[in-house]
């Protein structure tokens, strides 16, 4: 009999447990909402630490994912289990039966403009990280001037009661420091600063990117958050921070604002995530059953979880769960 | 180690001699306290800050190293106007902690 | 003929003790006001105007209780049958004994004869006959307080059926007394309609132990309160907590909870012991520890005082009630003093007196929002403006007022005072309300017009010289407590809405609108108890389904933007998109 997999989410969790799950001889159904697989890697330039094209990973898994059923544009608008599997109905209008359910669901980039205080969407020249990416892909955004003086703001949206983000978006630091060295890259002439409190450099090669910024690329560190963004009159930016280190507050003019944006649960998935009995941990993701042995399992049989959204995670990160989402579930299929 | 031949004093924080009653007291009420990030938002966006050295973050870093009197001092400039409790990414409640400092 | 019998002497003993204890507590309130309050009262008594208010006060509020009838006419009735038909049967009591003239004939002499006139009314039944029109009268009033007490028994079971959903919780002694005010009367029917010698007995120690538990309970507030009328009506404030004033205020709270439901706090059942009928309670028990904290947690919205039915001004009392708190550490502002504005600093000190005057205050500093749509607004209007504190400016004072240092403020009240008038302008235009509200209430800045981006803006469309184009976008307007209750600015916001979009309606607006939770007011409230706050206030906001939030406070743009379904603006905002 044909074992039904539905996976929600064509991103990189998505795609690869698909791939993972076929190998293993099941039959994986990729259910994506946008026009296009690849999710936010697919809108990334080169990764960190070392710079590696994004497109070279996400390409191997466009390939292996060929053959495999893909439903684009589409969602899932109901969802019903009983002791067949589970019966899901999507937005146009097909009924799909599968045996177990992977939620891949990702996240969202926070918004930016709900931290007023940085001026995103008021001031022209304020940019967040993943336009920037954008900008490095595609060449072209008109925010983008040669500018001279560069900032990153790390911790947009993280680390925030005041936004109720109270946990650490774990890859922004280095997100920053890579776009920093970018930057410098396309304008060599330009001082580049980040705004940072901890520089979580947790990975390997993460410390050899921090010490190429240093190095290679001056990248200038000042330890403290940028707290208020005002224009002047020639519409340049000044910030007001703490030089915490120095133990004064500064204010500095700027031609451009990067904001280090974090990662937010997808909230388009609520309502299915409510009908499969999958609750919220304390930062508002998914709840996996433990973050060791359980991390792939949820409260309710059947329905797995892999990648972002249980937890902001690196690109590695989020591969090795797709793989061991895999196995769960063909040991799931297997033993029932 | 004391060689009795020291001039000047040591100008190194005394960590066995402080005394952290009122840092202790605050904790009491405030137990946000001790989440400080030391970012310091509070600093950047002071009212006050703007025209005399006077910042949050230092001041908690003065209680925790007994130097309450420098922290007194500098807790005369603040106008309590509650930008730094409004930016305070962690939530302290930074205006009742510097009322209560004073009192 | 009967014209004494032993059991009148309870009541009149405990009759009494209540008047010597009123008359005490009157000379000590009174003793207590400063003195040129004390002018300002005994001034106010023969003034014409405040005598008119104090009479018209004195029937309307003591005895039918219009407030609480326009509130809830069920709880207003309940009052007003008790007060009223109270008040009736006694006057009427009183006209019996001197038309019917039972006494006359009777040889009782001098004290003897006021003693008798004393009780005599009050056991009038017992004695003489009421004939036809009075016995009417009597039973009917009677009915009626009994009709009143009913309805008092089925709240005390189930309050809601009178609009309350949560009742102040009492002690021994307020439960004692309330049940023996709730005897008194069935018991006097009774009495007079079977003449049972025992119920009288019973009616009259009834109205022994209420009257010698009045003091020390809430139902103080039925003789206390009349004097508080005379008092508010003379224009005094409180200055102490426990003292003049405030006493009398104190006593004059009635317990009676309607501030519960009110106040924002009351969303966590845990924090409404935190409002301001505990507050008094607290006050009048002694409990200074208590009311410190409950003074520095409240919110000083002010909507207590605006559902009072008794007009307690609890924030004045609350905020002398800050005052006490000592400091050991004094603010020292002097480096203001050598603080120039921009202008003194490169010299141009304009004398254009037809400039506008921005101060954005410390708040707007963290909405760019709101200084970029003001700014646009004023060009577009062809205003000439300055901005005060573009590069960060003083703050107005109000936090400092509000944390009860009001001589501490003074410094920055008055740098920014000369700054203001330096630049000559005759027009100062500001976007916080907490700003706004201390320079109206403690500024001296004669000849220069003070107004709210609320009102400027409404001016400046009303005058012509700003066309809003009107967009098709539902707004719920959110009144900012120190705009609204404070200044009553209702109209001029939602004025310049209908102009820019289509205005819906809140669950509860104007003066009943709900605190948005981030007041600098409170000093106690953790995050999460703020956040409960802003939550239910923007329940109450999204009652009609807008699809904005509309506001005009920074402060209360920050919170509700922290929690809001739908997209927080300021005013100013709305309009500078709609020009």
């Amino acid at each position: 009999m044909k074992e039904n997999i539905l996976i929600i989410g064509g991103g990189a969790a998505g795609m690869e447990a698909a791939t993972q799950l076929k190998k293993l001889g099941l039959t994986p159904i990729i259910i994506e909402k946008s026009d296009a697989l690849g999710g936010h890697i697919a809108q990334w330039d080169r990764l960190f630490p070392a710079f590696h094209p994004a497109k070279d990973v996400v390409a191997p898994m466009l390939e292996s994912v060929k053959g495999i059923d893909v439903l684009l544009n589409t969602e899932v608008n109901d969802i019903q289990c009983d002791a067949d599997g589970f019966k899901a109905v999507l937005t146009n209008g097909k009924t799909i039966d599968a045996k177990a359910v992977v939620l891949a669901t990702g996240f969202d980039l926070f918004k930016a403009e709900r931290k007023q205080e940085y001026g995103y969407g008021i001031y022209n020249n304020v940019i967040t990280s993943l336009e920037l990416e954008k900008f490095f892909r595609t060449g072209k955004d008109e925010r983008i001037n040669n500018p001279k003086k560069i900032g990153f703001v790390h911790c947009v949206g993280a680390r925030d009661v005041k936004v109720g983000n109270t946990y650490c978006s774990k890859v922004c630091c280095t997100t920053a420091l890579k776009q920093a060295c970018e930057m410098k890259e396309v304008f060599p002439n330009a001082e580049v600063y980040t705004f940072y409190m901890d520089l979580r450099m947790f990975g390997p090669g993460y410390e050899d990117l921090y010490l190429k910024t240093q190095r290679d690329f001056d990248v200038k560190c000042i330890r403290g958050r940028v707290c208020e963004v005002s224009e002047n009159m020639d519409g340049r930016l000044v910030i007001k921070a703490e030089d915490t280190l120095f133990g004064k507050p500064l204010k500095m003019t700027l031609d451009l604002l990067v904001l280090m944006c974090s990662m937010e649960k997808n909230k388009s998935i609520d309502k299915i995530q409510q009908q499969l009995g999958v609750a919220n941990n304390s930062d508002g993701f998914m709840q996996n059953r433990d973050m060791y042995l359980g991390m792939n399992g949820t409260a309710k049989d059947g329905v797995f979880v892999a990648g972002t959204c249980t937890a902001p995670k690196s690109l590695p990160d989020t591969i090795a769960e797709a793989r061991s989402v895999a196995v769960e579930v063909f040991n799931y299929i297997n033993n029932k | 180690m004391d060689f009795g031949f020291c001039l000047s004093p040591s100008s190194h924080v005394q960590m066995d001699k402080i005394d952290l009653a009122t840092f202790n007291r605050l904790k009491e009420t405030n137990p946000d306290i001790n989440t400080c990030i030391a970012c310091g938002s509070c600093t950047a966006t002071c009212t006050a800050g703007n025209f005399t050295e006077m910042s949050f973050r230092r001041i908690l870093l003065m209680l925790q190293r007994g130097k309450e009197d420098e922290a007194k001092k500098m807790i005369q400039r603040c106008m309590l106007c509650g930008k730094c409790t409004l930016v305070c990414p962690r939530g302290i409640n930074i205006r009742k902690i510097l009322l209560d400092i004073t009192r | 003929m009967k014209i004494f019998d032993p059991f009148v002497l309870p009541f009149v003993l405990g009759m009494a003790f209540v008047l010597t204890y009123c008359f005490v507590g009157l000379i000590k309130v009174i003793l207590q006001l400063p003195k040129d309050d004390r002018k300002k009262f005994l001034r106010s008594l023969v003034t014409p105007k405040t005598a008119w208010a104090n009479i018209r006060d004195l029937f309307g509020d003591c005895l039918f209780h219009v407030k609480i009838w326009k509130r809830n006419p069920i709880l207003g009735y309940m009052h007003s049958a008790i007060a009223f038909g109270w008040f009736m049967i006694i006057v009427i009591g009183h006209v019996m004994l001197f038309t019917l003239k039972p006494l006359q004939g009777v040889e009782i002499e001098g004290f003897a004869r006021t003693f008798t006139n004393f009780y005599y009314p009050i056991f009038f039944k017992y004695f003489a006959e009421e004939g036809k029109i009075f016995g009417f009268l009597m039973d009917f009033f009677l009915l009626m307080i009994i009709s009143g007490i009913l309805i008092a028994v089925v709240k005390k079971i189930h309050s809601k059926i009178v609009g309350v959903k949560r009742v102040t919780k009492f002690g021994f002694a307020d439960n004692m007394i309330r049940f023996a005010l709730w005897t008194i009367f069935p018991f006097r029917l009774i009495a007079e309609k079977t003449n049972i010698y025992a119920f009288w007995w019973l009616y009259s120690i009834d109205l022994l132990i209420f009257m010698c538990m009045l003091p020390f309970t809430r139902y103080m507030h039925i003789p206390t309160e009349a004097l508080f009328i005379l008092l508010r009506h003379a224009g005094l404030n409180a200055r102490e907590p426990r003292k003049g004033y405030a006493l009398a205020q104190i006593y004059s709270c009635p317990s009676c909870g309607l501030c519960i439901d009110a106040c924002p706090m009351s969303v966590n059942d845990k924090n409404s012991g935190n409002t301001s009928a505990y507050f008094m309670k607290k006050l009048r028990n002694g409990d200074t520890e208590e009311a410190k904290r409950i003074a520095e947690t409240c919110l000083m919205c002010g909507k207590c005082v605006k559902v009072c039915p008794v007009s307690i001004e609890s924030c004045d009392i609350k905020f002398s009630q800050r005052a006490e708190t000592p400091y050991y550490v004094n603010s020292d502002h002097s480096y203001l003093d050598v603080i120039l504005t921009e202008a003194q600093r490169s010299g141009e000190i304009s004398s254009n007196n037809n400039k506008v005057l921005y101060f954005a205050g410390c708040m707007t500093q963290l909405t760019p929002k709101i200084m970029r749509a003001m700014k646009k607004i004023m060009e577009s209007a062809g205003e000439e403006f300055q901005f005060l504190d573009e590069n960060g400016g003083i703050c107005c004072g109000r936090p400092m007022i509000l944390s009860g240092k009001t001589a501490e403020a003074q410094a920055m009240i008055a740098k920014n005072t000369e700054l203001i008038k330096k630049s000559g302008a005759k027009k100062l235009v500001l976007s916080c309300p907490i700003c706004y509200k201390v320079f109206k209430d403690e500024y001296h800045l004669e000849g220069v017009e003070i107004l709210h981006h609320t009102q400027y803006i409404n001016e400046l469309i009303k005058t012509g010289k700003l066309k809003v184009n009107k967009g098709d976008v539902n707004y719920v307007y959110h009144d900012p407590c120190e705009l609204g209750r404070a200044f009553e600015i209702y109209d001029e916001p939602r004025e310049v809405l209908e102009k820019a979009g289509n205005l819906r309606k809140a669950k509860s607006e104007k003066e009943l609108s709900i605190c948005c939770g981030g007041s600098l007011g409170s000093f106690n409230l953790t995050q999460k108890e703020r956040d409960e706050i802003t939550c239910n206030s923007v329940a109450d906001l999204m009652f009609n389904n807008p699809d904005e939030i509309v506001t005009a406070c920074p402060l209360c743009l920050k919170t509700f933007a922290r929690k809001a379904p739908v997209a927080v603006k300021d005013i100013a905002e709305v309009v500078s998109s709609q020009l």
